[in-house]
Order: C-alpha cells, then structure tokens, then sequence
C-alpha cells in the first residue's frame, strides 16, 4: 500500500462539463490558474492558501495529471480522468505522494522535461 | 526507493507485526525474548518482524546489556495516517460539490476496486416507458 488516495463519481454530464468544472475556477481551488500543457505552471489559491505546481500531461477533456506543493510541504501528484460510459460520465481521483522520502533528505522533486522544481530551483 | 508512508502501512499489514507493536506499546522497554514468551512464534521470527517495524520508524531500538529494548514511536504512523486523512477529506468536499453542480443522484465512494460495469443511479436509470405508474 502506498500513501495513496483514491476516488470516482458518477456525474450525469458530458466529459465536456465535467472537464470545464474539475478545472476551472471553484473546484481545485477557490482561484485555479492552469497552464493547460505539459509543463505549464499550475497556482491555486483557497483563501489565501497558495499550492503550486506544474502539469505533468493533458488531454482535454479526458485526463489530466499535475503536481502540487504548499510551500515547503512535500508534493503530490494527482491525476483526473474523466470516461465517457454511455450516458454517464466517470471522473476518477488519484493523489500519492510518491517522493515525500526524497523531500525528506532535501533532494528536488523532478520537474518536466528534467528541470527541478521546488526549493533547489530557487538556490540554483 | 520505498516510500516512508508505504514502509509504515506494509509494516501494519501483517496481523503478528500489529499483536507486536500492540504489546510493546502497552510495556515499553520489552525485548525479543519477552516478546516471544507472550507469542506462538520464536524469537528469530520476532526479531524480523521487529526489524521491519523499526526499518518503518514505528519502534526505538536501545541498547541494555546484552539485550535489546524496543519502544514504540508513533510519529511517521500519525504523519501518514494525517496526510491520508486531510487529503481524503478534500477531496470528499470537492466530489460533493461537483455532485451538486453537475449530478443529481450520482454515486461517489472509494475507488480501491473499480467496477467495470455499468451501475445504476440518476445516469444508469433506464427512462420510463409506457406511462407513469398509478
């Protein structure tokens, strides 16, 4: 078992409506800044909590995997997939935290495309 | 690299590993060989076990003569318990709202088997034919 949490829901909405809600404004976050491609910056803001991040892969409007991080705190990955099922639509959850050991001992989490993300890109 | 959290969950997996813990927790400073007095299996079995338990953080090992004393610590099992917990609830939170935005009578639960097939509810209702039923 991993540090892992898992969820879905049945919604009676086209992938389309669900895609719009899951990432637009008021469900991530109160504020949900996405830059919808692989390695765009992602910022959520819930009163005046701040998680940032980047997107790991996208495709509209069937999946999307990103990771985030409040401040110093060990990121997470979480990864949305949205299925179409005859008239109903299934939006699947998957949050881990994969690298909290790595974080524990100071090294950057992996960024895309190789670059490090995190404290070590500030220092660097 | 084994995760911290995994160490600890696979470490509680095993049901003698739990009656372990469980017995040192409640007579702290207790080595392998009084441990194995209180259980049906020997020591060198209770010595791995007690490896795997301090490998995951869960047990404090310390020196005392010839013998060992194991103490239980519990910091990374709450640190991992928390996580699952706040996680978890968010999460909740947010699948209750998209259900109220989007989805009547839709199911939501956890998701550690999912069905393949297709269910019932709002979406899967079939549409009533032939008249409203008096």
């Amino acid at each position: 078992m991993t540090e892992r949490i898992e969820r879905e829901l049945w919604l009676p909405a086209t992938p389309e409506a669900v895609w719009e809600a899951v990432t637009g404004d008021g469900w991530l976050a109160d504020r949900v800044n996405l830059d919808l491609r692989p390695g765009g910056d992602a910022h959520f803001v819930t009163s005046g909590r701040i998680r940032s991040g980047w997107v790991e892969d996208v495709s509209a409007p069937d999946r999307l995997s990103f990771w985030w991080a409040v401040d110093q705190e060990p990121a997470s990955r979480v990864e949305l997939r949205i299925e179409e099922h005859q008239d109903s639509t299934r939006l699947r959850i998957v949050e881990t935290r994969p690298l909290e050991v790595l974080d524990l001992v100071g090294v950057p989490l992996p960024g895309p495309g190789g670059v490090t993300y995190g404290p070590a890109l500030v220092a660097a | 690299m084994e995760d911290r959290a995994s160490a600890v969950f696979g470490a509680l997996s095993d049901p003698t590993r739990r009656a372990l813990l469980a017995a040192i927790a409640e007579h702290p400073a207790t080595t392998a060989t009084e441990l194995a007095a209180q259980l049906p299996i020997s020591r060198q079995a209770v010595l791995k076990h007690l490896n795997a338990l301090t490998n995951a953080g869960l047990l404090d090992r310390t020196r005392s003569g010839r013998e060992v004393r194991y103490k239980f610590t519990p910091a990374p099992l709450s640190e991992a318990v928390d996580w699952m917990t706040a996680v978890g609830a968010e999460w909740d939170e947010r699948l209750a709202l998209l259900r109220r935005q989007l989805g009547g009578a839709a199911a939501t639960r956890r998701a550690s088997a999912w069905p393949t097939r297709s269910r019932g509810g709002a979406a899967g209702t079939p549409i009533q034919r032939g008249g409203i039923p008096k």
